[in-house]
């Protein structure tokens, strides 16, 4: 080992990220709504993020107080699962199928078409930030490859003119 | 017993934590070898001087069953169960050495060094040196393959240094830091091949809920995690110990 | 006279329109003034013709689709509240050639009824288990299972009765049942269709387990990417509690059952038990190395009866009409019957329930119709994103567990995805390792690494770079992810690169004939 490349340390924080006041007075009817009840992380991250849109980084270290557990521990389990993000993401979440049966129905040119016409690749969100285009591996709605599920809502025998038309649609609607 | 078994090797690691059941009579490589039930074959196979390849498995730990290495035959049982995870029983025959298990240990440590740190495999001295000599196996046959070898060294500790580069993912160092230390600092973040050690939320040591105490630098097999004070004049020294 | 028309509510039907269909009609009733019941029901499984609406004629369900919104108008003008002829009418519903052959034991209720209904549910043989259970004794519970040949149908196809024998002779209090509800595999819809359209007959089957077992609590582990199912399983649940078949003393029995829905989050390795275990109890989603076995030592280190959705939702045929009845349908080994899911590429993708023993072949060509693009089939993947690749000359395997093992295939949930001659079987064998380090928990070095390099060598051969070397050290390494790797996803990862290798070798560039072996 030759050379050291040091990471660059922040200013004297040692409790980690923090939530401004009316971000925690959020997060706390959540931690008591699960108080006690065993294993109830995911539920708990779950409900964080759907009522913050993401899980912030300042919410590790109260959700992690709650359950006794460490902010190493909590941090590992949030950014082991694909649904979990640390940060927010576009207005709108569209989530193409990239699994077999949809392959076998066109996926890879639908999500080939779709990343085009938004200007982003899959795991990214548009420049205008209306956006985030993410893969998922199976949605259960094989019969009817290709499928896609836009805000939640599940969509079957998918073409690239449907996706424009409901983004279109959902762009507008804001 | 344990004590006893510990002292037959000075500074031998028998790969699992002592238990203190009655004793249990098995085979390995043909040599019969006695350990208390609630052993793993590991140490079975230790105590009968045919030890086995190991990298994720440590006595101060339980066992993980992650690296892979120290696969072994068993009569009767189909595959290749992993000594570590697996308990001694009576009258079980093992055998540690074949064609199929070196060429097994082989291809699982022909992919931990395609992402390692080539320089480092000459000269430098760590459990996965050790076992590389085991095995007979120095290179790779994988060519410019996704790695992590650009990964920065975080010194922010005084008296200890964490570099990715070299981590083998064997979470020793998280699994210290559990049930050693139980303070919980560090973690695996994210999963699959982007897996890596972190502390806390990814702060670097100094800032994470580390308490220096050493027990991960002290756990790691590849001086990933490494002692400052084996630094002399910027070159790394450590020795590979006395046999 | 009130006509009664159904119009399903399960998923894919709701993703091809079925609620604008729902209310095209509920509006086109009330526009004149015509007496209808419009009823949300379950779907047949008939996917191809949803939305798939049915009218109630003294001459029983005749059947319309896939009916869209603007169809509606039409249909009432042709007189289908009468089951008239229209360009859309499909018959009598029992009659369509698809439905009129299957043998419909998990999914006898499919179509019939309002799933959220408890009365319909038991005017159709609900229930009835669960009673029969409740007058037997927990070790007669299990033997009439072990009895019926159930084997897990979420895969591994292990005897259902002898894992419960397991849990019911464990010590240790609470034990608990766990629904492996993380389908996860491509071209799978089963348990989605089982907690959408009939989820008392899984919440039946978890009590019938709890009381077999010793276990009084039920967690069913479900995917997040199933909403619609989430929503309908905790309305039963409620339902059940109100009714008095869930709760503190089901119907005074003194017998304590009762369940919740956990959602996942986006990690189709807690498909696998141990991971799914770890995930309940709110870590990170990594195999445990077995033993310890899930029965004996599972959920919070408590004895745990692990099984999937269609195993449970077996179960209640099972104590109503016997283990034998059930035994009596199948094959060798492979007894009962298995909901099996066409899809991909398919002309008519639907839920088939038949005995084990029935060929791919007769359900690609005969049930499915050949591929939707009607060009011919080249491969057809079966049991999953880890189940091998087969072409033409292996279709006329039956659907048995032994038969596909023995030409390392597997029957695993019971998915066959259909491609056509446009596929590209390099890119499926690339795909097949991207998936894999996609979905890695990273534990294990075979697959942590090895799925990474798997598709970095395909992508060597496929790009003509040193093809001879990189084939095979594809070989070696598929070798070692296979007997190296700590559970399934690792191990079985090498079985679909390894088959479309072997049956379309050219499409990576290389000669036919070589035969690449799985080295055990």
């Amino acid at each position: 080992m030759k050379k050291d490349a040091v990471i660059p340390r922040p200013a004297g924080r040692r409790g980690g990220p923090t939530l401004a006041a009316a971000d925690a007075a959020k997060l706390q009817p959540i931690l008591d709504r699960w108080a006690g009840v065993p294993g109830s992380l995911l539920p708990i991250l779950h409900d964080v993020q759907a009522a913050f849109g993401f899980v912030p980084p300042g919410a590790v270290g109260p959700i992690a107080a709650a359950l006794n557990r460490s902010r190493a521990e909590v941090h590992g389990v949030i950014s082991f699962y694909h649904d979990f993000r640390q940060a927010p993401r576009g207005r709108h979440l569209l989530k193409l199928c990239q699994a077999e049966s949809c392959q076998a129905c066109g996926s890879r040119e639908l999500t080939a078409n779709v990343e085009r016409a938004l200007g982003c690749r899959l795991g990214e969100t548009s420049a205008d930030g209306a956006v985030t285009l993410e893969p998922v591996y199976c949605l259960g709605n094989c019969a009817v490859s290709p499928a896609a599920m836009l805000d939640g809502e599940l969509l079957g025998r998918v073409t690239a003119t449907k996706v424009h038309r409901l983004l279109q649609q959902a762009r507008s609607a804001r | 017993m344990w004590s006893e078994l510990r002292n037959l090797r000075e500074g031998v690691d028998l790969g699992t934590p002592p238990r203190d059941g009655a004793a249990v009579s098995l085979t390995v490589d043909g040599k019969p070898v006695t350990a208390p039930a609630g052993s793993s074959v590991m140490v079975a196979a230790a105590l009968a001087r045919c030890p086995v390849p190991k990298l994720c498995a440590t006595d101060t730990l339980e066992a993980f069953g992650s690296c892979r290495m120290c696969l072994v035959e068993i009569q009767g049982r189909k595959g290749f169960p992993a000594a570590c995870t697996t308990l001694v029983e009576p009258g079980m025959v093992v055998t540690t050495q074949t064609a199929r298990l070196q060429e097994l240990r082989k291809g699982v440590l022909e992919l931990y060094l395609s992402d390692f740190p080539a320089g480092d495999v000459p000269g430098g001295w760590s459990e996965l040196h050790e076992t590389m000599q085991q095995t007979g196996v120095t290179t790779h046959p994988y060519v410019a393959g996704e790695n992590h070898l650009q990964a920065a060294v975080d010194a922010s500790n005084p008296y200890f240094l964490f570099d990715p580069t070299k981590c083998i993912v064997c979470s020793r160092c998280v699994r210290a830091c559990e049930d050693i230390q139980g303070t919980f600092a560090l973690t695996i973040e994210g999963r699959g091949f982007q897996s890596k050690v972190v502390a806390s939320q990814g702060e670097c040591f100094l800032d994470s809920e580390c308490v220096s105490c050493g027990a991960c630098v002290q756990a790691c097999p590849t001086h990933s995690l490494v002692e400052k004070s084996l630094f002399e004049g910027g070159e790394y020294r450590a020795q590979s110990p006395q046999a | 006279m009130t006509i009664k028309v159904c119009v399903p509510r399960d998923a894919t039907a709701l993703s091809l329109g079925a609620d604008a269909t729902a209310r095209a009609i509920a509006a086109e009733c009330q526009r004149l003034r015509q007496p209808v019941q419009v009823v949300r029901t379950s779907s047949r499984g008939l996917f191809w013709l949803e939305p798939f609406v049915e009218v109630e004629t003294p001459q029983g369900r005749v059947g319309y689709g896939p009916v869209e919104a603007e169809d509606v108008p039409g249909l009432f003008a042709a007189g289908f509240l009468q089951g008239s002829a229209h360009q859309l009418a499909q018959g009598n519903v029992d009659a369509i050639p698809f439905l009129a052959r299957q043998e419909r034991l998990c999914f006898a209720r499919a179509g019939l009824t309002d799933p959220l209904s408890l009365a319909e549910y038991e005017a159709h043989r609900g229930l009835r288990g669960l009673r029969n259970a409740l007058g037997m004794s927990p070790a007669a519970v299990v033997e009439e299972v072990v009895d019926s040949g159930l084997r897990g149908r979420g895969g591994a196809g292990f005897p259902t009765g002898i894992k419960w024998r397991t849990v019911a002779g464990a010590l240790g209090t609470p034990k608990y049942v766990v629904v492996n509800a993380d389908e996860g595999d491509s071209g799978t819809y089963s348990d989605r269709m089982v907690m959408e359209g009939d989820p008392f007959v899984l919440l039946e089957g978890m009590a019938i387990a709890g009381y077999a077992t010793g276990a009084s609590y039920g967690y069913v582990y479900l995917r997040s990417e199933y909403p619609h199912a989430a929503r309908v399983l905790n309305q039963a649940i409620a339902t059940l509690r109100a009714a008095d078949w869930y709760g503190a003393s089901i119907q005074g029995s003194g017998f304590a059952f009762d369940a919740e829905v956990r959602i996942g989050a986006g990690a189709y390795i807690c498909g696998e038990e141990t991971a799914l275990l770890e995930s309940l109890e709110g870590k990170r989603g990594m195999i445990r190395y077995k033993p310890p076995l899930p029965a004996i030592k599972g959920l919070f280190g408590q004895p745990t009866v692990v099984n999937n959705v269609v195993s449970l939702a077996s179960v209640p045929i099972i104590l109503d009409r016997g283990g034998k009845y059930y035994a009596d349908f199948g094959m060798g080994r492979s007894r009962g019957t298995l909901p099996i899911q066409l899809a991909g590429n398919v002309k008519r993708a639907g839920l088939v329930e038949k005995a084990f023993g029935v060929t791919l072949r007769e359900l690609i060509e005969d049930y499915g119709g050949g591929t939707r693009s009607g060009r011919p089939v080249r491969a057809v993947q079966v049991g999953g994103p880890l189940g091998a690749y087969f072409d033409q000359s292996l279709l006329d395997l039956p659907l048995d567990y032994e038969a596909l093992a023995a030409k390392k295939g597997m029957v695993g949930h019971g998915g066959i995805v259909v491609f056509d001659d446009t596929v590209d079987m390099a890119e499926q064998a690339r795909y097949a390792m991207e998936f894999c380090a996609v979905e890695s928990c990273g534990k294990c070095t075979p697959c942590r690494i090895g799925s990474t390099r798997g598709r970095e060598l395909i992508e060597k051969i496929v790009r003509g770079e040193n093809v001879a070397r990189n084939h095979r050290q594809l070989l070696a390494l598929c070798d070692v992810m296979e007997n190296a790797s700590l559970c399934a996803l690792g191990g079985m990862a090498p079985w679909p690169v390894l088959s479309a290798l072997q049956y379309f070798p050219g499409d990576f560039g290389l000669p036919a004939g070589k035969e690449p072996a799985h080295v055990v």
